[in-house]
């Protein structure tokens, strides 16, 4: 998704009123219990919020320049990368053999048996259309984003086909996007 | 409330911006490579390695290049960087016409032409004029080094120095040569 984005393709930045703030607030607490105890300084009530709708639906939440996290549509809210390695247990990890990491890398997305084969792994809980974190066998951080398309259980007993949506990953437009002006 | 988590400090290249341990699949490992060296040389340890025996391979040339190798070794390497270059030049300097005669099968031959374009002639045109000369056929192709030579069917050898030199006057008599028996030969 992010492949080849750039501020071009950013088309309006607003800030949002305020009963938006806190619905967007609120949805990514509900998403990601784990970040709330630090949701006031992520996302201070009193700074504004800033979204950034760029091409193909896609929604940048943005606090004094830095996108933090990004939807498409209606969907669920998703940390940047850079934020996730902050917080790295906001979110359930899946991981990937090392032989797809330069897969993952380049954008393609998570087939099943990479995540099946004795180099990956799979938290048992995950459901399907939920957002994941991308670990990698032998990797302490988190290589992408990650929406699964089935759930861990189906990845496990289908075990082919994309098991997992790669949403935003390591040096794509959204990772080279430290700051948006 | 749950207490509050610190956020995780990830040591990122200053190179190439991904998490230090992922340079290895980034867009290029050799320009981090000196830095990961300074910043974190516990997470590659086969770089600190590597750039050692890189550092002893720099002193085996050196040493090589001083002759304090076996001079076997690098004594005919010196010869050949001399004569190479001296040969190239000697080529490119002689401008000459080459005309072979290519037996095809028992009865029928065609005659090649090479070098004509050294002599500022346009191949094209001369294969025309060529072919109407001696009523026969003849085309532009690529010879064996990817060079474009002329064909010309049958056996023109004879009557063909003296059409070049007429209709060409910038190619002089002496630049041009035959292949006879494997051995080239001037045509005059
Ligand atoms: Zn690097």
């Amino acid at each position: 998704m992010f492949k080849k984005f750039s501020a071009e393709e950013v088309s309006a930045q607003n800030q949002v009123k305020a009963s938006v703030q806190r619905k967007i607030r609120q949805s990514i607490a509900d998403e990601y219990p784990g970040l709330e105890p630090v949701l006031d300084d992520l996302l201070p009530k009193k700074s504004p919020l800033i979204v950034a709708k760029c091409q193909n639906h896609l929604n940048l939440v943005l606090v004094n320049n830095v996108p933090l996290f990004f939807n498409i549509r209606d969907g669920p809210y998703m940390p940047t990368l850079r934020l996730l390695h902050q917080y790295p247990n906001i979110m359930k990890k899946l991981q990937v053999d090392r032989g797809a990491i330069k897969f993952v890398l380049s954008g393609a997305n998570i087939m099943c048996p990479g995540l099946t084969s004795p180099g990956g792994s799979l938290d048992e809980e995950v459901g399907a259309e939920t957002p994941v974190a991308i670990m990698a066998e032998g990797k302490q951080h988190a290589l992408a984003i990650g929406f699964t398309k089935m759930s861990a259980k189906d990845i496990k007993a289908i075990n082919k086909g994309i098991g997992v949506d790669n949403m935003h990953y390591l040096n794509d437009g959204l990772w080279k996007m430290e700051r948006l002006e | 409330m749950a207490e509050k988590p610190q956020p995780v400090r990830v040591l990122y290249c200053a190179v190439c911006s991904l998490p230090a341990e992922y340079c290895e699949f980034g867009p290029d490992l050799e320009k981090c490579k000196p830095w990961l060296i300074q910043n974190t040389p516990d997470l590659y340890p086969d770089l600190a390695e590597e750039l050692n025996s890189r550092e002893a391979d720099k002193v085996g040339e050196q040493l090589q290049s001083t002759g304090i190798s076996s001079p076997a070794s690098s004594a005919p390497k010196a010869e050949e960087v001399k004569h190479l270059p001296g040969g190239k030049i000697k080529k490119k300097d002689k401008k000459e016409v080459v005309i072979e005669k290519v037996v095809r099968n028992k009865r029928k031959c065609i005659t090649t032409v090479k070098g004509l374009e050294l002599f500022g002639v346009k191949l094209s045109d001369a294969s025309k004029k060529l072919g109407k000369k001696f009523a026969t056929g003849a085309s532009v192709v690529k010879g064996p080094t990817e060079k474009e030579q002329i064909d010309v069917q049958g056996d023109i050898s004879y009557d063909i120095v003296e059409f070049i030199t007429d209709t060409w006057p910038d190619v002089p008599e002496t630049a041009i040569f035959f292949i006879e028996d494997g051995k080239k030969v001037p045509a005059v």
